[in-house]
């Protein structure tokens, strides 16, 4: 609990020292691209978080039809509406991606 | 004057007056009125032409006693579909069999028609899969109100009555985001090939974009499958009787 409270009142104090940076009002001059990085960020993360989701719809089919391998046919159907699903999200990402930063 | 396919410029040689005139009644301009049908109409009046004589075709080889090999590769694809409408829906599914088929057919060819030289795929814009969506959204509720009349609006109440403001709410949303998600789905997967396909043409133009073509080919047909699919689950919905 001690180094828990050590670390949070730490972590603040850096982050309040940047607050003078707030006092620019706005605009680098040689454009750091940030929409650009956050973009890509944004791209990394809703993909890699859709891996982890698929990868346990895939396991659990495994392993459904493992334990029941006549149940095969429903089992298949639910895998792939699954992971459809799961990747029209990260689908999604993209194509705010490609509206905002292309 | 954009760029056009060489199927684009010879159609529009020859109807730019009709389509000018056809966008008149509607009082829309195209931006080039020299040149107003874009690629992908033009790719999609090219599939359409191909598949009204494909089934014309198969249309009159049909023979019960002895079928030949293209009858038997549409029995085939009919009868999966139909055998997924009966997994799916259950009872009374083969009046969906026919638009599903047609709708699982135009999509496939529209995807794999972006492989050729020459020719881009109509649903790598956003215009094409939304019309499919839209289509298919405008179908299934078609259907839900054929085969439950005044009573389909139970779909969209839930479980208990006092929940019912909150419930229509959340179904009418739940319904439009269909639409967007059927819409971008399949139109992310076509643009998203066709961007990777460019960006490795532009590393190393050599024999890389080809495991990427293949790639394209294996998610045209999964998109296909999964636009199927799921537009069966949707009337199969919208047509259950509630108990």
């Amino acid at each position: 609990m001690r180094k828990l409270t050590i670390g949070l009142f730490s972590v603040s104090a850096i982050t309040m020292m940047t607050m003078p940076a707030y006092a620019q009002g706005g605009a680098a001059a040689p454009a750091t691209n940030w929409v650009a990085i956050a973009s890509g960020f944004g791209m990394a993360l809703a993909a890699g978080l859709a891996a982890l989701g698929q990868g346990k719809v895939g396991a659990a089919a495994c392993e459904g039809m493992a334990r029941n391998p006549g149940a095969r046919p429903g089992i298949q159907l639910a895998l792939i509406l699954g992971l459809a699903f799961i990747e029209s999200l990260v689908l999604f990402t993209l194509v705010i991606i490609f509206a905002k930063v292309v | 004057m954009p760029h056009q396919l060489w199927i684009t410029a010879f159609l529009n040689k020859y109807f730019a007056g009709v389509a000018n005139a056809i966008l008149g009644v509607f009082h829309l301009h195209s931006p080039h009125p020299d040149a107003p049908i874009p690629n992908y109409v033009a790719m999609q009046i090219v599939v359409f032409v191909f598949l009204v004589l494909v089934f014309v075709l198969v249309r009159s080889q049909l023979s019960v006693e002895d079928p030949g090999h293209v009858q038997q590769v549409f029995e085939s694809i009919n009868g999966m579909i139909s055998q997924q409408g009966h997994e799916v829906i259950g009872h009374g599914h083969e009046r969906f069999t026919n638009y599903l088929v047609t709708l699982g057919l135009f999509i496939l060819t529209c995807n794999l028609i972006g492989l050729i030289p020459g020719f881009e795929a109509p649903t790598a814009v956003p215009s094409v899969p939304l019309g499919c969506a839209v289509v298919t959204w405008i179908y299934y509720h078609m259907n839900g109100i054929r085969q439950n009349g005044p009573g389909y609006i139970k779909h969209f109440i839930g479980p208990v009555w006092w929940l019912a403001p909150l419930m229509f709410v959340i179904e009418v949303a739940s319904h439009l985001a269909r639409i967007l998600s059927l819409t971008v789905r399949l139109f992310a997967n076509m643009f998203a090939g066709d961007m990777v396909t460019l960006v490795f043409f532009s590393l190393f133009p050599i024999a890389i974009p080809v495991i990427f073509m293949l790639l394209h080919i294996g998610v045209s047909f999964i998109q296909t499958y999964i636009f199927v699919l799921l537009a069966t689950v949707y009337i199969g919905e919208a047509v259950a009787h509630e108990h």
